[in-house]
């Protein structure tokens, strides 16, 4: 993060945005199969399929953490950091 | 090079056997991922815990889990289970089977483990056919669904596996789905953090089979279906009979206290040799 704050913009405010922007979503390529379960079922359209027919994060600022691609990816290549992942209904995002 | 699962290490065998061999889009990676979760929250130790499995898709889940395991005949996990869980009372046991190996071949023995309340938890993934053989029709086959043993629709009724354990003396009953995953990890939480026989049934979707024979999509539209025709059993209860016809009823339908029959047993054990003693 080594970027300098834009002009007209408080530390606090560069430094909110600097946490949003870093990944909270990884995807381990050498596991992905490609079923795309966690591309459609984002709540906040995080990820997107690549022509390598692997899942890619391309939106990381709008994830919020819920994990539900991880816990809904079947071959374990989807990592959530943060500790919603043990938490469970905290921050459910698009589960009806 | 991104961080990969914080338990993957722990819990998985990770270094020897992934890309695990389940198509892509099958649910039974994510019910073991519920597993897992539910373990790791519970705080086992891996050392306490036995997995026991038949033959089938599902079947090839201690492959990749760290925990003691025991692939066994198909439809015998509950045999050897119980064998095991004798011999070894303080063995955490938990079997792992598919529809066909639990309901077909091993129907038999699931019935008897429900009567005798053993104490077993038994994780049931119902994908509705035999995925690894190709697809041919199972007791759970819903009627009228294409296989490729049924290629002109199942004529069958099929087994309700949470009703029959239930009526057969289970302490616990429930069912589940991969899209509500959530409720899913806590269903197998509470399973595993009890006595006596304790059932769950994990809807997953079969893409490569099931899904291809019926066209049900890929396993994102097979997902969308089970979010679409499956109903809590809570909301079921509140809504009218026209609302819920149809859907498959998902929730904790028994959570009984019975005594299991490790503690029968060891209470039989006390007092013949009470009696001896005398």
């Amino acid at each position: 993060m080594s970027e300098k704050p834009i002009k007209g913009q408080t530390k606090e405010e560069h430094c909110e945005t600097e946490v949003k922007k870093r990944p909270a979503v990884h995807i381990f390529p050498e596991w992905c199969k490609g079923c795309g379960i966690c591309v459609a079922f984002c709540p906040k359209q995080v990820l997107e399929m690549g022509k390598d027919q692997k899942a890619h994060v391309v939106y990381p600022e709008k994830c919020i953490e819920c994990a539900l691609c991880a816990r809904r990816c079947p071959e374990f290549a989807v990592y959530v950091s943060g500790d919603s992942i043990k938490e469970g209904k905290k921050k459910n995002g698009g589960e009806k | 090079m991104p961080a990969r699962l914080p338990y993957a290490y722990k819990y998985l065998r990770a270094k020897k056997k992934f890309p695990h061999v389940w198509c892509p889009g099958c649910g039974i990676g994510i019910v073991m991922g519920s597993i897992i979760r539910a373990i790791d929250s519970l705080g086992w130790d891996l050392d306490d815990i036995l997995m026991v499995s038949g033959i089938g898709c599902t079947s090839r889940m201690p492959v990749y889990v760290d925990f003691n395991t025991l692939h066994t005949t198909h439809g015998r996990a509950l045999a050897f289970g119980t064998g095991a869980k004798m011999a070894n009372p303080n063995l955490k046991v938990l079997a792992v089977m598919g529809d066909g190996d639990s309901m077909a071949i091993g129907g038999n023995h699931i019935i008897h483990a429900s009567r005798r309340n053993m104490d077993i938890t038994a994780i049931i993934v119902n994908n509705n056919n035999y995925g690894m053989t190709g697809g041919q029709f199972s007791p759970t086959t819903p009627q009228g669904a294409k296989t490729s043993t049924t290629p002109y629709g199942m004529i069958e009724p099929d087994f309700d596996i949470c009703e029959l354990t239930k009526a057969a003396g289970a302490n616990y009953v429930a069912r589940g789905d991969v899209y509500h995953v959530i409720e899913l990890d806590g269903i197998v939480k509470n399973a595993l953090s009890g006595s006596g026989f304790r059932v769950v049934e994990a809807l997953a979707p079969c893409p490569t089979n099931f899904g291809r024979a019926n066209r049900q999509g890929d396993a994102v539209n097979m997902m969308e279906l089970l979010r679409d025709n499956t109903i809590n059993i809570a909301q079921a209860k509140k809504l009218p009979e026209e609302k819920t016809e149809g859907k498959i009823v998902r929730g904790v339908f028994v959570d009984r206290d019975e005594i299991g029959y490790i503690e029968r047993y060891r209470k039989l054990c006390d007092r013949v040799s009470a009696e001896v003693k005398k």
